[in-house]
C-alpha cells in the first residue's frame, strides 16, 4: 500500500511549510524510537507506539500501548481510519486526508504549537537523561530490607505455626537469618528452634532454658561462688561464636579470684600453672580399723612431696620386679612384661581400669593348693570360703566322694561307712586342710601380696587385710591418659614405675613433670615446648566428684 | 581560592579519623575479653555503638547539604569529614564485628556498608579527577557554546537543504531529529551514538543506523557523484561540509556527556544503599536483642 505523509511544520515567521514523503510498504511504524518511520517526539509516546497497517485495503491504527491512542478524542487500541479522522499521541497529530492520485491513503502529520517550540528549544542536543528515581529505588530497596530480614523472620518470634513453615521451607526468610553465628555441634537438636533457648524476646537466655536438658552441681547452688554475683550460665558458656567454643578458657575466669583469695577461703592462692600454683596434693585412701576391729577407708588429701610413701593400700606389690628388663616367671616360661598388660585404658581412654585379681594377677599368681592337683584352687577375697573349700576337698577325698581321689578311699569295698568311720575321716581331713592353709596363708600363697594376721581362733585363725587402691588420685582435676598418649610419652615419662619396689610408693608426677609441656596460659612466659595452660585445661568449675572427695 | 575537600583546613579530619581509628585498633589489640572478640563484649558493644552513630551521621550529610540556612559547619567541612570519617568507619566495624562473617542479617548489613562506602570513594575518585578532564575537553568552552555552535550549524544545513529536492530536506530535518547521544545515563556512560537518519533509496525511504554522521555524509557524497549539475553538487558539497562540521562537534559533546555522566553515577548506588544500609542496621540491632 502506498502511503502518502504530509509533515506539516512551522517556519520562523509564523506560516507553515509542508512537504510530502511517499511509502509503500504494509505497514508504518510510529514512536519514540528512532528506527520508527514516523518519529514522535514526545515523552507519552512509548519507544515503538503505535503502527498503521493495510487490513484488507482497509486502515487501521493498532497499539500495544494499555492507553491506546486518541482517535477523534477517544481511546482505542485498534481503530479503523477514514478521512477526517485525527489521531493524537501527546502532542504529535495525524490527520488523515483524501488520498492524492498516485496513494492508497494519505494523512498529514504535525505537532501542537507548543510542542513545536519545545523540540527546537537548545535542550534537543544535551536533554536530561533518562534515569529512575533514586527516592524510588531508596525506599524501595529500605523497605525490602525490612521486609525480608525483620518482619518475615520476626513472624518466627510471634507466632510458632509460622515458624515451623518458615524453617521448613527454603524460599521463606527465617529466623536463622538472625543468627550472629553457627549454633554449637552439641546444641545441633535444641538450635532448631531458636525459642528453645530464648524463650523470651528482648530477655537474655535465662539458666532454666539451660537446665531444661543439663544437670548442673556444685558451683551453681551459690554457697561456694556466691561471690560470682548473678552470673548466669551464658556468662560462661557462650554460643553463636567463631571458633565455636561453648566453654570459656579463660585464666581470668577463675585466677581473678583465685590468685588471691580471701583468708577465710581454706584454699591456697593459684593464678597460674606455671608462675603461681600449689604443689599438687593426692588423695589417698588409708585404712583405719574402727573400735569393732572393722577396716574403714578414710580419704587423705595430703600434698604429693611429702606423701611419696604414703599409699596405705594393704597391698603388697613391687613394680619394679614385675618390670624386670630380664623377664619374669610366668606358667608358660620366663618373659618380660610391660605396663599396658595389667594397666588398660577405660573406654574413652580418661582413666585406667581397676586392678583386679582374677583379671591381672590370676595368670601368673594360681591359687592351687594340692602339688598333685594342680587345677584345683581356692577362691580368692574370702578367707572363710578359703577353709570351707580345703575342709571340703580332704572330707571327700577321705570318705571316697571325690571321684578323683578313688586310691585314697578310707572305706573298704562291700562296707558302709559307720558313724566313727566319718567323725574320724572328718578330724582328719580339718587336720589336713589347716595344715595346707597354714601353707597358703602365711608361707606361699596369700602372703606373697596380702598382710595376714593370725589369731588364736582355732576355727579360723588367719585375718587378711582388706585391699582397696586408690582410684583417683587426683579427683579436682580432669586428666585423660588419652589426651597424653604420643609417641613422645611413655608411661615412665611421668610414672616411676620401673624403680619402686614398695606399694607405699605414690607413683604420681608431680606438677614439675607436667610443666615440662604445660606452661603459663601468657605465652610470653613459655620455653619453646611448653604450650599456654589455662586452669580449665585441667579443672572444671562443675564438680563431677562433688561429694565423694574432699 | 579553590581547596579540594581532601585538604580542607590542613587536613583536620583525616588526623580525626585516623586518631579514632588508631584507639579502635589499639583498643580491640588491648581488650582481652575472655572470650572470641564479638560485637556482644564490651568492647564490641562500644565499638558497635560508635559505628551505628557514625552511620546516622554520615546519611545525615544528605540533609545538612540541603539545609542551606544552616550554620553548622560548612558544607565543604562536612563533606571533607564525611569523606574521611566514611573511610575508617570500615575498620571501626570490622574489630566490631571480631571478623566473625555468615550468611545473615548482619553480614548483610555489613556488605551493604561496604558497598556505600566504595561508590563514595568512587564518587571521591571522579570528583578529584574529572572536572579537569571535563574542561579539557572543551577545551575551554562550555557546553552551551558547543551547543549554540551546532544549532547554528543545524540551521545552516536546513536553509542550504530547502534548495535541494526533498529527500535532502528530509535527510537534515530526520538527521536532527533522530539525533540519539544520550536518552539514558547507560547510554551516555558507554558513548554510544545511536542516532539515525532517514535516506531516500530508490523510491523509497529507510531509517539507516547513522552513527557519527556517517550514514549521511556517505549518502551526500554518493549524491554527489551522481549530480549531474555542477550547481547542485557545489550546493551538496556544502550540506556535507556543514555535517562534517556537525560531527567534529558531536564527538566533545558526546565526551562531556559520559564525563558528567559519570560525575553522578556513583550517587546512584550511594544513595538507595545508603538506605538500605539504614533498614539493615536497625534490622542488626533489634535482631540481635530479640534473641538476646
Amino acid at each position: 500500500m502506498k502511503f502518502l505523509i504530509r509533515f506539516i511544520s512551522r517556519n520562523a515567521a509564523g506560516g507553515t511549510e509542508q512537504h510530502d514523503r511517499l511509502v509503500d510498504a504494509p505497514i508504518i511504524t510510529m514512536g519514540r524510537a528512532t528506527d520508527r518511520m514516523l518519529h514522535l517526539r514526545d515523552r507519552r509516546a512509548r519507544l515503538e507506539h503505535a503502527q498503521l497497517e493495510d487490513q484488507n485495503g482497509k486502515v487501521h491504527i493498532t497499539t500495544a500501548a494499555l492507553a491506546g491512542v486518541e482517535v477523534n478524542g477517544r481511546s482505542q487500541r485498534d481503530a479503523r481510519l477514514v478521512v477526517g479522522d485525527v489521531v493524537e499521541v501527546g502532542s504529535n497529530i495525524l490527520r488523515v486526508i483524501e488520498a492524492p492520485p498516485g496513494s492508497d491513503f494519505a494523512f498529514t502529520f504535525e505537532l501542537s504549537a507548543d510542542a513545536e517550540r519545545d523540540a527546537s528549544a537548545p535542550g534537543h542536543y544535551a536533554a536530561e537523561a533518562k534515569r529512575f528515581s533514586m527516592r524510588s529505588l531508596s525506599w524501595f530497596l529500605a523497605a525490602a530490607v525490612l521486609l525480608l530480614a525483620l518482619v518475615v523472620p520476626g513472624l518466627d518470634v510471634v507466632n510458632p505455626q509460622f515458624a515451623a513453615v518458615a524453617r521448613g521451607s527454603k524460599l521463606l526468610p527465617d529466623d536463622t537469618w538472625w543468627l550472629a553465628g553457627p549454633v554449637h555441634t552439641a546444641h545441633t537438636a535444641a538450635g532448631a528452634d531458636c525459642q528453645n533457648c530464648h524463650v523470651a524476646a528482648f530477655e537474655r537466655v535465662p539458666d532454666e532454658a539451660c537446665v531444661d536438658c543439663h544437670e548442673v552441681n556444685r558451683h551453681v547452688a551459690g554457697d561456694t561462688h556466691a561471690v560470682l554475683g548473678e552470673r548466669r550460665c551464658a556468662s560462661c558458656h557462650l554460643e553463636h561464636n567463631e571458633p565455636p567454643e561453648l566453654v570459656k578458657r579463660h585464666q581470668g575466669l577463675c585466677a581473678d579470684c583465685h590468685r588471691n583469695l580471701p583468708d577465710d577461703v581454706a584454699l591456697e592462692n593459684a593464678g597460674d600453672f606455671l608462675l603461681d600454683h600449689p604443689g599438687f596434693k593426692v588423695s589417698l585412701l588409708q585404712p583405719q580399723v574402727n573400735a569393732s576391729g572393722e577396716t574403714e577407708w578414710v580419704l587423705q588429701h595430703r600434698l604429693l612431696a611429702d606423701a611419696q610413701a604414703a599409699d596405705r593400700s594393704n597391698l603388697k606389690f613391687n613394680h619394679a620386679a614385675h618390670l624386670d628388663e630380664a623377664g619374669i616367671l610366668a606358667p608358660e616360661g620366663r618373659r618380660v612384661i610391660d605396663c599396658a598388660e595389667c594397666h588398660q585404658p577405660e573406654p574413652g581412654g580418661a582413666r585406667m581400669r581397676p586392678i583386679r585379681m582374677d583379671q591381672n594377677c590370676a595368670g601368673c599368681h594360681s591359687l592351687n593348693f594340692d602339688p598333685d592337683d594342680p587345677r584345683r584352687t581356692v577362691p580368692h577375697g574370702d578367707p572363710d570360703a578359703v577353709m570351707q573349700v580345703l575342709i571340703e576337698y580332704y572330707s571327700a577325698r577321705l570318705l571316697g566322694d571325690d571321684p578323683d581321689a578313688g586310691e585314697q578311699r578310707v572305706r573298704r569295698p562291700g562296707r558302709a561307712l559307720t558313724r566313727a568311720d566319718r567323725d574320724r575321716a572328718a578330724a582328719e581331713a580339718r587336720v589336713q586342710a589347716m595344715q595346707v592353709a597354714e601353707d597358703l596363708f602365711e608361707r606361699r600363697v596369700c602372703v606373697n601380696c596380702h598382710e595376714v594376721t593370725r589369731s588364736d581362733d582355732p576355727e579360723m585363725p588367719w585375718t587378711v587385710l582388706p585391699v582397696k587402691l586408690t582410684e583417683r588420685f587426683f579427683p579436682h582435676s580432669n586428666f585423660t591418659h588419652a589426651a597424653h598418649d604420643t609417641a613422645a610419652s611413655a608411661c615412665d615419662g611421668c610414672h616411676d614405675a620401673s624403680v619402686s619396689e614398695s606399694s607405699a610408693d605414690v607413683l604420681i608426677p608431680a606438677i614439675e613433670s607436667c610443666r615440662d609441656c604445660h606452661g603459663s596460659a601468657v605465652a610470653r612466659h613459655n620455653n619453646a615446648s611448653q604450650t599456654p595452660s589455662t586452669c580449665i585445661m585441667c579443672h572444671s568449675f562443675h564438680f563431677e566428684a562433688k561429694g565423694t572427695y574432699p | 581560592m579553590h581547596q579540594s575537600i581532601l585538604a580542607f583546613r590542613k587536613r583536620r579530619y583525616l588526623w580525626l579519623a585516623l586518631v579514632v581509628t588508631g584507639l579502635s585498633i589499639a583498643g580491640f589489640w588491648i581488650d582481652d575479653p575472655q572470650e572470641p572478640a564479638n560485637g556482644g563484649t564490651v568492647l564490641g558493644y562500644t565499638l558497635g555503638t560508635m559505628g551505628a552513630l557514625l552511620i546516622l551521621w554520615l546519611a545525615w550529610y544528605g540533609v545538612r547539604k540541603r539545609r542551606y540556612a544552616s550554620t553548622a559547619g560548612t558544607v565543604q567541612g562536612w563533606l571533607s569529614a564525611h569523606v574521611y570519617l566514611g573511610a575508617a568507619l570500615p575498620i571501626i566495624v570490622l574489630l566490631h564485628s571480631g571478623f566473625q562473617f555468615g550468611y545473615n542479617v548482619h553480614t548483610l548489613a555489613f556488605v551493604l556498608m561496604s558497598l556505600v562506602i566504595v561508590s563514595g570513594l568512587f564518587g571521591v575518585y571522579v570528583y578529584l579527577k574529572y572536572p579537569q578532564r571535563l574542561s579539557e575537553n572543551r577545551g575551554g568552552a562550555n557546553r552551551s557554546a558547543l551547543i549554540d555552535e551546532l544549532e547554528d550549524v543545524d540551521e545552516r544545513s536546513k536553509r542550504i537543504a530547502s534548495k535541494l529536492p526533498p529527500e535532502f530536506q528530509e535527510l537534515v530535518s530526520s538527521g536532527i531529529s533522530r539525533l540519539q547521544l544520550g536518552e539514558s545515563m547507560w547510554q551516555r556512560l558507554r558513548g554510544r551514538d545511536l542516532s539515525q537518519v532517514l535516506l531516500k533509496r530508490g523510491n523509497d525511504y529507510a531509517v539507516v543506523a547513522n552513527p557519527g554522521q556517517e550514514a549521511a555524509l556517505d549518502w551526500l557524497a554518493d549524491q554527489q557523484a551522481k549530480c549531474r549539475e555542477p550547481e547542485t553538487a557545489a550546493v551538496i558539497g556544502e550540506l556535507s561540509a556543514l555535517l562534517r562540521n556537525k560531527r567534529r562537534l558531536l564527538k566533545p559533546l558526546a565526551e562531556d556527556l559520559r564525563l558528567q555522566a559519570l560525575l553522578e553515577v556513583w550517587l546512584y548506588a550511594h544513595i538507595p544503599l545508603t538506605a538500605a544500609l539504614l533498614a539493615a542496621l536497625l534490622v542488626h540491632i533489634l535482631s540481635v536483642f530479640v534473641y538476646w
